[in-house]
């Protein structure tokens, strides 16, 4: 199910907010440098 | 369409939907519902008889409820086979038998009330994908009223009201009054170019769609005043230009702006076209008796159905996905399926000709050789090991894997189906899929040759061979320039790189590991790289959870065509090594090492 997550670039550190859903897998892009290295970050992890 | 229903080596099933296709090339087999039509086909002499006295009216769906039809009735004017239809739905009854007035009338005794849907099983050795594409709906740009205002109509509907199918015999007359209008519009690229409403891709068809329609309407009533309002008109292919060029001769007018507003006036139920003139740079109004919104196209809704039976893969347009673009633009990735017409792209007549003739020849080739030659690279299923869990066949793109979850007997792999991309090999835990090359133990050995010396140094890169590693090798030949420190192992498949590849090569003192491959759109092997991502997403929270940076673990997905994006990378992921200390090093390699964390 999709869920609103964080994202966080693991290139540049950039957070941003997004639909996440597990089984549905997205090709990302930080809008910041580019990279597809987007992790969705854990939930409890969240501040 | 006549020939194909004739031909004796052709058997037609119309009025029929695919249940279930099964199998692989040369294998499928085929499961269709037959849908009851009440009516024997067969026996039919299309005489129109039950038509005269069946009482039901009904909006008729082929001409956009422009014109009515009958509860039995004949689907359009050309259908094959030329045999009417009852539409239970709107039929007055058949348990009881309420009316039966066209059974009392039809002379071959062909109405047949029980008729029940049918169910035809069969085999085939190749399938051609041909369904076709529907339009856009114009209701989502709402400034130009579709549905308040009657005298605003699709180009679809233009082509009904000027049809001979159509009530009026082609006169074309405006909804409002009945009469034929003095001026008109066409509005260009409703529903397509646009990233917020409709589609952000080109429909291709509907500027020459327009240009025919304003020659159309010139030839035939000279007296109405035609504009077009348009981006820019994109009339590419053998003689279309001209039939441009002839249109705005005989004095269409094209207008460069596409109109932000429609109103009108309710007196006289004109409309009021407000107009940015991108020539002029002026807002303009301007009063029209009818306005077409030319629609763009979208894929047939149930080409979805089709496409999981036959595990194709759609592009982001929401077409189905050709193997490649350029080079392979008639197969589809699963062996023994091609593709023709508008359910691939939005084309003209003639481009889905030359694409069926090619899906044609394609699948004549494959049927008289007898024969397929298979991938070299195939995985293979080690019994012993394997659990039945049953991951490899959700993962594998092309279904070419079967499980009995239930019986726990072991996978098998098909393996004139499967193509080598060795998702399966990444996803089984128990390692009971073997590749044929790439086999783990080279990729092993290659990591452990990588770290031999020096491996703070190194970055571990894994790129697929169709797209990422393409995009190094263009990267290598436009000679630019980017850090040495990447080591290269090449998969097939992004989807090929297992998890334990990646802790090998931490475990070996990798400071950096990039996993690349294809964008989304064009996965080699449809879409094995989505597992990479979720793969990947994975070991970002494992990596965080054993206290190892997850950001050591870069993915990118990077385009044959896309050296510089490639150059970008390497620069990117050599400032990361240069952030990795030796000491960091040293406590991955402990952590890993040490059996419970590890
Ligand atoms: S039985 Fe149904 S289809 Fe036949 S005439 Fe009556 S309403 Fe029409
Ligand atoms: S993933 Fe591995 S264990 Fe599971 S069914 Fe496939 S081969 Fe067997
Ligand atoms: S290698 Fe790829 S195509 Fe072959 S069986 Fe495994 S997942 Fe399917
Ligand atoms: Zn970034």
């Amino acid at each position: 199910m999709a869920e609103e997550v964080t994202f966080k670039c693991l290139r540049c550190g950039y957070e941003f907010k997004g639909t996440y859903d597990r089984k549905v897998p997205e090709e990302r892009e930080c809008p910041k440098c580019g990279s597809n290295s987007i992790r969705p970050l854990p939930k409890k992890k969240e501040k | 369409m006549m020939d194909v229903g004739r031909h004796p080596k052709i058997n037609l099933l119309a009025y029929s939907e695919i249940e279930e296709i099964t199998g692989y090339i040369g294998n499928f087999h085929v499961k269709v519902r037959k849908k009851a039509r009440y009516v024997d086909e067969k026996a039919c002499t299309a005489c129109d008889e039950c038509v005269k006295v069946c009482p039901v009216v009904m909006p008729d769906e082929h001409q956009l409820g422009l014109s009515t039809r009958k509860a039995i009735y004949m689907p359009f004017a050309q259908a094959v086979p030329a045999s009417y239809l009852i539409n239970m739905e709107d039929c007055l009854g058949n348990n009881p038998i309420a009316c039966d007035k066209c059974a009392e009338v039809c002379d071959p005794k062909c109405i047949d009330f029980d008729q029940q849907d049918e169910f035809v099983e069969f085999d085939v050795g190749v399938a051609i994908v041909a369904t076709g594409m529907y339009v856009c709906d114009p209701t989502i740009l709402d400034e130009y009223r579709y549905t308040k205002y009657e005298n605003v109509i699709t180009s679809w509907e233009f082509e009904i009201l000027t049809g001979p199918g159509y009530v009026t015999k082609g006169e074309l007359l405006r909804p409002t009054d009945r009469k034929p209008p003095k001026n008109i519009a066409f509005i260009q690229c409703v529903g397509s170019r646009s990233e917020k409403r409709g589609n952000p891709y080109c429909s291709n068809i509907c500027c020459m769609n327009t240009v025919k329609d304003t020659l159309f309407l010139k030839e035939h009533h000279p007296e109405i005043d035609c504009s077009v309002f348009y981006m820019d008109i994109r009339s590419f292919g053998k003689g279309y230009e001209e039939l441009y060029k002839r249109s705005k001769a005989v004095g269409v007018k094209y207008i460069r702006g596409i109109p932000g507003d429609i109103v009108e006036d309710p007196k006289t139920k004109n409309l009021i076209v407000t107009v940015e003139n991108t020539t002029t740079g002026k807002i303009e109004k301007h009063e029209f008796e009818m306005v077409v919104l030319s629609i763009g196209v979208i894929p047939r809704p149930e080409t979805e159905q089709i496409q999981r039976a036959l595990t194709l893969s759609k592009a982001p347009c929401g077409f189905l996905m050709e193997t490649h673009y350029q080079l392979d633009p008639i197969d589809s990735p699963t062996g023994g399926v091609f593709l023709a017409g508008c359910c691939e792209s939005p084309k003209d007549i003639k481009s889905s000709v030359i694409q069926a003739s090619g899906a044609a020849s394609r699948a004549e080739t494959l049927l008289t050789t007898g024969k397929v030659k298979v991938e070299a690279i195939t995985s293979t299923i080690i019994p012993d090991m394997c659990k039945a869990c049953g991951i490899c066949a959700d993962a594998c793109p092309y279904g070419s894997i079967t499980v009995d979850r239930k019986a726990k007997t072991p996978a098998v792999v098909v393996e004139a189906a499967c193509k080598g991309c060795g998702t399966c090999g990444a996803e089984c835990r128990f390692d009971a899929i073997e590749m044929k090359h790439f086999t783990d133990r080279q990729i092993m050995a290659m990591i452990d040759a990588m770290f031999e010396e020096k491996p703070e140094e190194k970055i571990c890169i894994f790129a697929c061979n169709w797209c990422s590693y393409g995009g190094a090798d263009l990267a290598g030949l436009s000679r630019m320039q980017y850090p040495p420190n990447g080591r290269i192992i090449r998969t097939m498949c992004s989807g090929r790189v297992d998890e334990k590849f990646i802790w090998h090569a931490f475990k070996k003192g990798a400071p950096v590991v990039l996993v690349s491959g294809c964008h989304f759109a064009d996965c080699h092997y449809i879409n094995a790289n989505r597992w990479t991502q979720k793969r990947i997403e994975g070991m970002w929270n494992k990596l965080e959870r054993k206290g190892i940076r997850p950001k050591r673990l870069q993915l990118e997905w990077i385009s044959a065509a896309e050296a510089v994006k490639w150059t970008k990378v390497m620069h990117a992921v050599e400032d990361l090594r240069k952030t990795v200390t030796k000491e960091e090093i040293e406590e991955t390699k402990k952590i890993l090492s040490d059996k419970k964390k590890g």
